[in-house]
C-alpha cells in the first residue's frame, strides 16, 4: 500500500547507476616493454586498452576516463591532454583541448570514443618522442606520482560533482551521518587500474604507502593487473583499498583479463564475486637499503624500517636519534602490562595522603562512609 | 590527613544538598607564584577546602554571573585564587567547524573579565570569510618535521560526575562523551595503529578502571559502550564529584610500566568545574612530571586555573594541551585533535625543583612483518585456539595468528602489518606547505592548468590594468572567480598574530594558484587541500615535474 499512498517516494532520489570515473595508469618504463615485446607489444596493449576504455564509456552515459602514463622519470597526462604551459590563451573546457589534439571527423565513429582515441594517442607518441637518453638512467617507473595526481584528480571531481559544500572533507564527513548528505557526496564512483610491468617499486615506498592510505580513506579501490615485475607494494595496494589484484599467466589474452575482471565499477562489484588475491605478500621496504624484509628492526622514534640492528654508531639514519639496543634482541616491547601486585604498591606510595580516598585499581568502594 | 578527609566528605556532601548543580568552583592553588613547604601546604588544602564551601554556599542559589564577581571579592580578600572563566556565556557558538586555531589561543587563566570581549572570537556578524582562506588555515598545522611520539600510551580519563548530566550538549554532555569517545577511540587506533589505550572513568571521588591497556579498539569501544548500557553490569550513572587527583594517581601507576620508548600521555574530559581531591595534588603533579607523562585535558564550560597548571607543568610550559570545549561539535573536533602524535621535546626546561628525566630512550625495535596466508584446511590458531581457514605466519615461528597487530604467542616477537608503521610517516615527513602566487608570478610560468587535476586557472590580467582585468575575468568566469572580490577584501582584513609557521599566512592566493616550492608546479586550492590533509605528496615533485630541482625531488622521493 505504500506505493499508493505515496510513502516511498523519497527513498529513492536517483535512479540508474552513479557516474563512474575510471583513471587508468599505464607503466610506460621502455624497459620493461623491451623485455615484454616478443609476448605482449605496447602496441597491442594500447589497443585492447582502448577497446576496454570504450567498453567503460559504453557502459554509462555520465562515466568518465582519465589515463596517465607512468614514465621513467615522469608521469604524463595522456587523457585528458593538459593545455600547454605558455603564454598562449585558450578557452574551452579540459576534455576538448586545442592544438594537438584536432582529430578528423569521421562519421563512422561514436565521437566520445574518437576523442579519447586521438588525444590518448597523440599524448602517447609525444611522451615516446620526447623521451631523452637521460630519461632512461633509472629503470623504474614513477607510480607513486602516477597515484598522486590519481588521486588528486578523482578528489577533485567527486568535489565538482558533489553539490555538498567541498570545505568539509573525506575526513569531517564522519560528522555527517544522516544518511542524506553522505549519499549525495559519494555520488561519482571512481576508481584505479594500473597497468604495471615495472618491478623495484620500493625505492618509491613513503609516498606510495602515502597514496594507499588516501585511497583508503577516499574509498577508492586500486586495481592491480600485473604483467610483470615484483609484486610486494602494489599487492598491499589492492588489498588495503579493496580492489582487484590478478598477474596473468598468458598476457596474451589482456583484453579479456581487463573485460571481466576489470570491467564491473564499485557498484556493480557488490553483486559479483570477485577474484581473490589469496594470501598477500605484507613484507616492507628497508629503508637502509631498500631490501624487501620480512623481519626488521624499527626505530622507536621515527618507525624507519632497517634490515640490521649494526647501525652506524647505533644512530637512526633516518631521525639521528640514539638507539639502544636492547629492545631489539630480548623480544617484547611490552604490550600488556603485567604484575597487578606492583601496580598497587606505586599507587600507594604516591602522593596520596591517608591513602584512603585512592582507590586500588578495579576496586569500586566509594570513599563516603 | 583524617583531618582533611573529614573536610572533604563535608564539603562534598553539602554541596549535593545546596542542589545548585555542579557549578561550584573551588580553586586550591596558590597561584602560578610556584612551590609551598610542606607544611603550609596541608595547610592552605584545608583553608582552601573550606573558602571553596564557603563560596559555594554563597552562590549556590545565585546566577552565575553573580557567583564569579563574589569570587573576584573572594579572592581579593583571602589570596586564594579562585580560577574559574565562564567563557560558554560570552563565546560565540561556532559556525564552521575549521576554524580551531582561534579556539587554541585561550585566554591567559586569571585574567581580567573585562578582557574578554577584545579576543579574537569571531562573531556571528562578522561577514563570513571566503573558503579559500578557511582551507588555507585549516592547513596550517603540522608541516614542520618534529619527532613525534608515534608509539604512544594514551590514559583516556572520562568524567563521570554529576556535572555530566548537564544539557548544554545533546541529549546531555555524558551521552555525549560517549558517543563522540567511542569514534575517537576507533580514530586513535587508526592514527596511532601501533599505540596502547586504557580508559579511566572518573565517578563519585574515585577514579574507575573502564577498560585495560590495550591496543585493541573493540574491547576499548564496548568497554565505553557498556558504561552507558543500563543493562550492562558496568554501567554507571555520572554521580558525585571527579578527582583529578585520583585520576592522575591511578593514570601514573597504569603508566609506570610502559617501556620508555613510548610515550606516556593522560587525556582528560572534564565535564565538572571542581575537583575534589583526598591530598595535595601538586604532589601528585611532581610526581607526574618525574614519571614524564604528558597531561592534556578537555574542559567543558569554563577554564579551571589548576587544570592550566596541570597541562603547563607535564608538558614543560606548554598550556596549548588544555582546551576548552563550549559545545559538541567543538569536542569533537578537541577530542579527534589528541590523534595526532605529541611532538618530542628534546630538552625539558626544568622549571621547577624535579628535574625531568630525558623524554625518551629510543631503541631499536625488532619487528615481523608476516604475510597472510589463506589455506584449504582449517587449522588451529596460535592466539585463541580456534579453527581458522587463514591468517596471518609469524616470520619467525611460523605460528599463526588471527589479526594484526599482535604479539607472536609462540616467540614473543611484535608482528605488525607495515601499512600500521607506514601510516605514520606522513607526521614524520610531512609536506612542506605550498605558497600563493602573485599574478606576477603566474604570468612568468603561464601555467594555465592545475597541476594534478587539470582544472582552469584563471587567466592573468594584463599587467598595467589589473583591477579592471580583475573585474572581467570575474564576470567571465562566473561562478569561479564570483569569490575573488572577497578574497580580495579579505587580505585586507587579514588576522595578525596567526601562529602559522615559517613565515607565511594563511591567505588565498590572488591568482587562485599555490606553488610548491620544490618542484615549481601550481596547484589549485582543492589539490592543494587534499594534498596536504589526505594524500601529503606532491603530486608535481614525485611526478618529476620539477626537472631543474632534480636533487631535491629525488631527495623528497626518499622521504615521502
Ligand atoms: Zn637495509
Ligand atoms: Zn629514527
Ligand atoms: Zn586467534
Ligand atoms: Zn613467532
Ligand atoms: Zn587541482
Ligand atoms: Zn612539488
Amino acid at each position: 500500500m505504500n506505493a499508493i499512498d505515496g510513502t516511498d517516494r523519497h527513498i529513492k532520489s536517483t535512479d540508474g547507476p552513479p557516474p563512474s570515473l575510471l583513471t587508468i595508469i599505464l607503466d610506460t618504463n621502455p624497459f620493461a616493454w623491451a623485455h615484454l615485446s616478443s609476448i605482449l607489444p605496447l602496441s597491442s596493449v594500447v589497443a585492447n586498452l582502448l577497446v576496454f576504455i570504450n567498453a567503460h564509456l559504453a557502459s554509462g552515459n555520465a562515466n568518465e576516463v582519465a589515463v596517465i602514463a607512468s614514465h621513467n622519470k615522469r608521469t604524463a597526462w595522456l587523457y585528458p591532454t593538459p593545455a600547454p604551459v605558455s603564454a598562449h590563451n585558450t578557452n574551452g573546457d579540459s576534455s576538448s583541448r586545442n592544438g594537438a589534439a584536432t582529430h578528423t571527423q569521421n562519421a563512422n565513429k561514436y565521437q566520445p570514443f574518437a576523442e579519447v582515441e586521438t588525444n590518448l594517442l597523440f599524448n602517447l607518441d609525444n611522451l615516446l618522442k620526447t623521451t631523452t637518453s637521460d630519461d632512461l638512467s633509472t629503470t623504474t617507473t614513477q607510480i607513486a606520482g602516477a597515484l598522486s595526481t590519481a588521486l588528486s584528480y578523482i578528489s577533485k571531481s567527486t568535489i565538482r560533482h558533489s553539490p555538498v559544500d567541498p570545505t568539509l572533507l573525506e575526513s569531517h564527513a564522519l560528522v555527517i551521518d544522516d544518511g542524506n548528505l553522505t549519499s549525495q557526496r559519494v555520488n561519482l564512483v571512481s576508481r584505479i587500474l594500473v597497468l604495471s610491468v615495472s618491478g623495484d617499486l620500493a625505492s618509491q615506498y613513503i609516498p606510495v604507502m602515502n597514496a594507499i592510505f588516501a585511497a583508503q580513506r577516499q574509498r577508492i579501490p586500486i586495481d592491480i593487473l600485473k604483467l610483470a615485475g615484483d609484486t610486494v607494494l602494489l599487492q598491499q595496494a589492492c588489498d588495503a583499498t579493496g580492489g582487484i589484484y590478478m598477474a596473468p599467466e598468458s598476457p596474451q589474452g589482456l583484453l579479456q583479463y581487463l573485460m571481466m575482471a576489470f570491467l564491473p565499477d564499485a557498484t556493480a562489484r557488490k553483486w559479483l564475486v570477485l577474484p581473490s588475491a589469496g594470501s598477500v605478500d605484507f613484507r616492507a621496504a628497508c629503508f637502509c637499503h631498500r631490501n624487501v624484509v620480512d623481519i626488521g628492526f624499527v626505530c622507536s622514534v621515527c618507525l624507519s624500517i632497517f634490515c640490521s640492528p649494526n647501525l652506524p654508531d647505533s644512530t637512526c639514519l633516518t631521525c639521528s636519534s640514539v638507539l639502544s639496543l636492547g629492545g631489539a634482541i630480548t623480544a617484547a616491547p611490552a604490550l600488556i602490562p603485567r604484575k597487578k601486585k606492583k601496580r598497587k604498591r606505586v599507587a600507594g606510595d604516591g602522593s596520596t595522603p591517608g591513602g584512603s580516598a585512592t582507590p586500588l585499581p578495579g576496586n569500586g568502594t566509594p570513599v563516603h562512609p | 590527613m583524617a583531618d582533611s578527609d573529614g573536610e572533604y566528605i563535608e564539603a562534598s556532601d553539602d554541596e549535593y544538598m545546596g542542589g545548585g548543580g555542579s557549578y561550584g568552583t573551588r580553586g586550591h592553588g596558590k597561584g602560578k607564584k610556584g612551590q609551598r613547604g610542606d607544611g603550609r601546604a596541608k595547610n592552605a588544602w584545608e583553608l582552601s577546602a573550606k573558602t571553596g564551601l564557603e563560596s559555594y554556599k554563597e552562590s549556590a542559589d545565585g546566577t552565575i554571573g553573580k557567583s564569579i564577581q563574589e569570587r573576584e571579592e573572594e579572592r581579593k580578600r583571602k589570596r586564594w585564587l579562585v580560577n574559574t572563566m565562564l567563557d560558554a556565556v560570552k563565546m560565540p557558538r561556532r559556525r564552521r567547524s575549521v576554524d580551531l586555531s582561534i579556539y587554541e589561543r585561550d585566554p591567559e587563566p586569571g585574567i581580567d573579565y573585562t578582557m574578554l570581549p577584545s579576543l579574537p572570537y569571531r562573531t556571528v556578524s562578522d561577514p563570513p570569510v571566503p573558503r579559500a582562506v578557511l582551507l588555507r588555515k585549516w592547513l596550517r598545522k603540522d608541516t614542520k618535521a618534529f619527532q613525534r611520539g608515534i608509539i604512544r600510551h594514551v590514559v583516556l580519563v572520562l568524567d563521570l560526575s554529576e556535572a555530566m548530566l548537564e544539557k548544554d550538549m545533546r541529549p546531555n554532555r555524558y551521552f555525549t562523551m560517549i558517543k563522540y569517545t567511542q569514534e575517537y577511540v576507533r580514530e586513535f587506533f587508526e592514527q596511532n595503529p601501533i599505540s596502547q589505550m586504557c580508559v579511566m572513568g572518573m565517578h563519585d571521588g574515585i577514579c574507575i578502571r573502564v577498560s585495560e591497556l590495550s591496543g585493541n579498539p573493540a574491547d576499548h569501544i564496548s568497554a565505553i559502550q557498556g558504561l552507558r548500557d543500563p543493562k550492562s553490569s558496568t554501567s554507571k550513572e555520572p554521580k558525585g564529584s571527579p578527582s583529578l587527583q585520583n585520576a592522575l594517581e591511578v593514570s601514573r601507576a597504569t603508566l609506570y610500566h610502559t617501556p620508555s620508548h613510548g610515550t606516556r600521555e593522560v587525556i582528560l574530559v572534564l565535564g565538572a568545574l571542581l575537583t575534589l581531591d583526598p591530598g595535595d595534588i601538586h604532589k601528585t603533579i611532581k610526581s607526574c612530571v618525574q614519571d614524564r607523562i604528558r597531561v592534556s585535558i578537555i574542559g567543558m564550560g569554563g577554564r579551571m586555573h589548576i587544570c592550566t597548571e596541570i597541562v603547563s607543568r607535564t608538558n614543560s610550559g606548554d598550556e596549548s594541551g588544555y582546551v576548552v570545549a563550549t559545545d559538541q561539535e567543538l569536542l569533537r573536533e578537541l577530542l579527534l585533535a589528541t590523534t595526532t602524535p605529541p611532538v618530542i621535546r628534546s630538552s625539558v626546561p626544568t622549571t621547577d625543583g624535579a628535574a625531568a628525566p630525558a623524554e625518551s630512550g629510543a631503541s631499536l625495535l625488532q619487528m615481523g612483518f608476516p604475510s597472510r596466508v589463506i589455506e584449504d584446511v582449517p587449522t588451529l590458531c596460535a592466539c585463541h585456539g580456534n579453527l581458522t581457514r587463514g591468517g596471518y605466519t609469524c616470520s619467525r615461528c611460523k605460528a599463526k595468528v588471527c589479526s594484526l597487530p599482535a604479539t607472536c604467542p609462540g616467540c614473543h616477537l611484535t608482528l605488525i602489518l607495515s601499512t600500521h608503521l607506514a601510516r605514520s610517516y606522513h607526521h614524520l615527513f610531512p609536506l612542506r606547505n605550498w605558497i600563493e602566487v602573485s599574478w606576477q608570478r603566474a604570468r612568468e610560468k603561464g601555467s594555465k592548468q592545475c597541476m594534478s587535476c587539470l582544472s582552469d586557472f584563471p587567466e592573468p590580467p594584463s599587467s598595467h590594468t589589473e583591477n579592471a582585468a580583475e573585474s572581467l575575468t570575474s564576470a567571465a568566469n562566473g561562478a569561479v572567480a564570483a569569490a575573488t572580490s572577497h578574497i580580495i577584501a579579505a587580505n585586507g582584513r587579514q588576522r595578525s598574530g596567526d601562529d602559522s609557521n615559517e613565515d607565511e599566512l594563511a591567505t588565498a592566493s590572488e591568482s587562485f594558484r599555490y606553488e610548491c616550492r620544490e618542484c615549481k608546479s601550481h596547484f589549485c586550492i582543492d589539490c592543494d587541500v587534499f594534498c596536504h590533509e589526505v594524500l601529503h605528496n606532491c603530486p608535481g615533485c614525485l611526478g618529476g615535474a620539477g626537472t631543474r630541482n632534480d636533487e631535491e625531488s629525488a631527495d623528497t622521493e626518499m622521504n615521502g
